[in-house]
């Protein structure tokens, strides 16, 4: 039967009536007997019949295989119907959702990204050698060993910890957009929204198969699914939810600029040394 | 008729961690093996220079936290404390519930109650104290 904690709102499976703690925020309950056709709802609240749960997180009657699509394509196409049927006691089911679907097209990505970009790569490599005579900063000098590290046993080594980095990232990413939901008065609803919201976000990273421009396509996909998810999960407004998503990428951009600036100055320094 | 038996402020009965609690479990105890095992003086750290400190001289709200977790990780909880207050609290944060999540899974029956109004106060509070430290030293 389905029940509705009073304490975090959240709505949950449960097996039986009577006194239990809820799965999601801990804090015990009572969950009433259920008479009709409603299902319980503790102090007389009714869960949104909304979140019947998206088709992954009823994969046992649609099939692993339909639901994994369905879900895909509902993420990337009718987000808010996707988000708002989420059930927030799914977090298993929305992490192995969110696992399978990085790991499987980022280690794909990687795969064909050395099929077809290779001879790129060491063309620039060539280039930069030759520029530079044997005056090689040190820095850039690293800079080519990471380059020539993807050595096909370097790739294999790199896919088959994908699903670690992935797992890592995944929750890395729903932790601090939660803590800046948290700052801005946006988490209504608990760890478990934002993960949800976060998890299904993760839909576009399909692209990351497609080599060159799939991962910053699916990166800006994932950051307006992110966005429209929280709004759903959390039932906040759109300004809260855009803030929330976009405040840490605005903080940690820092990184990104820095990154882009440290491989300016060592090609700028290996250049100038010709 | 009495009323209903409330939890305690900061701590609530609970049952085994949840899936999200282990996860976020590991994901501490992966930030602080990483601070732990990383050279600061090598890449990849040793690119990350705020770029906002580099060109105003301002530094940023998360200026400090590499060399916070590095120093914690070690001990050096001082140094930690003078390269970034927030950023040797979150590491603290990190330990504190990789053991708390330990205790859990071997039965202990309680887990950390913070409302998230006090929370939100408390974060904001720490993030304007830390920058603020950050700019005054």
């Amino acid at each position: 039967m389905l029940a509705r904690c009073p304490s975090c709102r959240n709505t949950f499976s449960t097996e039986r009536a009577g006194r239990q703690n809820c799965p999601v925020c801990g804090k015990p309950l009572v969950v009433p007997e259920q008479t009709g056709a409603p299902p319980a709802a503790p102090q007389g609240e009714a869960p949104d019949a909304d979140e019947s749960g998206t088709p992954w997180e009823r994969r046992e009657e649609l099939g692993l295989v339909a639901a994994w699509a369905q879900t895909v394509q509902q993420a990337l196409f009718e987000p808010g119907r996707l988000f708002r049927s989420a059930r927030l006691d799914r977090g298993a089911a929305q992490l192995g959702f969110a696992l399978l679907t990085s790991s499987i097209f980022w280690a794909l990505g990687q795969l064909l990204e050395r099929l077809l970009l290779a001879g790129q790569r060491e063309q620039m490599r060539r280039l930069i050698e030759s520029m530079s005579g044997a005056q090689l900063p040190p820095v850039a000098r690293r800079l080519l060993e990471t380059q020539t590290l993807s050595s096909p046993g370097a790739v294999l080594a790199f896919t088959l910890l994908t699903p670690v980095i992935s797992f890592l990232l995944i929750y890395l990413n729903a932790a601090v957009t939660h803590g800046f939901a948290l700052l801005l008065g946006q988490a209504k609803r608990g760890f478990a929204a934002t993960f949800a919201a976060c998890a299904y976000a993760c839909a576009p990273l399909v692209l990351l198969a497609v080599p060159g421009c799939g991962s910053f396509i699916a990166a800006v996909w994932l950051i307006v699914l992110t966005g429209i998810g929280l709004k759903e999960t959390h039932r906040i407004s759109a300004g809260g939810a855009v803030a929330s998503v976009l405040a840490p990428y605005l903080l940690f951009c820092c990184l990104g600029i820095v990154a882009s600036f440290g491989l300016a100055m060592t090609l700028r320094q290996a250049l100038g040394q010709h | 008729m009495s009323a209903p038996k409330k939890n305690n402020y900061f701590f609530s009965r609970a049952g085994p961690p949840s899936v999200h609690a282990l996860g976020l479990g590991a994901v501490a105890a992966a930030l602080l093996a990483g601070a732990a095992v990383l050279p600061l003086e090598a890449p990849p750290l040793s690119f990350f220079i705020c770029p906002l400190r580099a060109a105003t001289g301002i530094p940023c709200l998360s200026c400090g936290c590499t060399h916070a977790f590095h120093f914690a990780v070690r001990g050096q909880l001082l140094a930690a404390v003078d390269a970034s207050p927030l950023g040797t609290l979150l590491a603290m944060l990190c330990a504190a519930h990789v053991v708390w999540t330990l205790l859990r899974l071997l039965g202990l029956p309680w887990a950390p109650l913070i409302p998230p109004r006090t929370a939100r106060w408390a974060a904001a509070f720490a993030v304007a104290a830390n920058w603020l430290f950050l700019v005054a030293r």
